[in-house]
């Protein structure tokens, strides 16, 4: 009873979500949207932790299961490189590399500033 | 055999199977390098192509899995929510980050691009490559690029963020959580944040916030880039 209660909770909101994007035209999925609408039920107290809690976890505990049709649909989408796997591969790994530095390097860089600036 | 695989239990058992075998084997073994997401992929694509099985087959069970990846998103809030006191405290600090992930995605695909004589196709192609793949899949449209590159780079890049970042992170000394979280997820989407939920629960927490920020800010700077008449 309790995960069907919690998956019916998820999967309405991530509807709701879907709806959201579709109707107000919001550049962004309905996932997404699902996302930051669950956020804002959560932080108003509209839905507690509990109502989600099992369910959801499980689910982020084993969020790369949900991911693998997708990557096995690299079988059919590599025809689309036609014949640049080497120099798209340079550019999707130095560019991974440096996103990963940037971000990482400006996050830490901004609160060792930040705790410097308390003191 | 034909009717076995095509059916929507065969994709079903096929994906269960590789990801239970191989986090069993992982758990057993102590080897929590072994990523069962890839390890899965590169199995279940043997197995088809050994066994001569059309990719139409494997998702038919396949895209039943594949549409749990809304609900999958959306419980991503929760972590969130649990971090909601470390959010508000570092708010700027994580907004910066994510902008300059972003920035720095976008300008390195065209410098890249450019420097490596690659055409303009691809270059549009790859722009998205650091989003999650629903938004990836819109600025490829806005681009009008090649959706099927930008998936395919979108994959390689959760893969490869989520195997380097252990490593990268320790060379570049960063040791504040957050700063982990946020590059994982800005770098690498929803497949490094598998990564950066196993780190801790602010690291994920963290990675999943910079998913859903990082893709918006794409899609700002994408709409600002066409206003300017980059693209």
């Amino acid at each position: 009873m309790k995960v069907f209660k919690q998956l019916f909770i998820i999967l309405g909101i991530n509807l709701a979500g879907e709806l959201l994007s579709k109707y107000l035209h919001l550049p962004i999925p309905g996932s997404i949207s699902g996302m930051i609408l669950l956020l804002v039920l959560l932080l108003t107290g509209i839905l507690k932790e509990k109502h989600i809690r099992e369910t959801a976890d499980f689910m982020i505990q084993n969020m790369g299961f949900f991911f693998i049709p997708a990557t096995v649909g690299v079988l059919v989408t590599y025809h689309a490189l036609d014949g640049h796997y080497f120099q798209t591969s340079l550019v999707v790994v130095l560019s991974t590399i440096i996103v990963l530095a940037v971000t990482a390097l400006s996050t830490q860089l901004l609160i060792n500033l930040k705790e410097r600036w308390k003191k | 055999m034909e009717k076995i695989t095509n059916a929507h239990l065969f994709g079903i058992f096929l994906t269960v199977g590789c990801f239970y075998v191989i986090s069993l084997v992982r758990k057993r073994s102590g080897l929590n390098w072994l990523n069962p997401l890839l390890l899965s992929t590169v199995i279940i694509i043997c197995i088809l192509v050994m066994g001569d099985i059309p990719y139409d087959h494997y998702m038919k069970g396949g895209s039943v899995i594949h549409s749990l990846l809304g609900p999958v998103t959306v419980v991503l809030a929760l972590p969130l929510y649990r971090q909601r006191k470390l959010l508000v405290e570092h708010k700027y600090s994580i907004l910066g980050g994510i902008v300059s992930g972003v920035l720095s995605a976008i300008i390195s695909v065209i410098v890249l691009c450019r420097l490596l004589g690659i055409n303009e196709l691809l270059e549009r192609s790859l722009i998205g490559h650091s989003v999650t793949t629903p938004i990836g899949i819109g600025v490829a449209n806005m681009l009008q690029a090649n959706e099927g590159i930008t998936i395919i780079s979108i994959i390689i890049t959760g893969l490869l963020g989520g195997s380097l970042a252990p490593f990268m992170l320790k060379l570049l000394r960063i040791t504040h959580p957050v700063a982990k979280g946020l590059s994982i997820g800005t770098s690498s989407h929803a497949l490094g944040t598998t990564k950066a939920i196993e780190m801790g629960e602010t690291e994920g927490a963290m990675s999943g916030l910079a998913i859903g920020v990082a893709a918006l800010t794409t899609v700002l700077a994408v709409i600002l880039m066409q206003l300017m008449g980059w693209y």
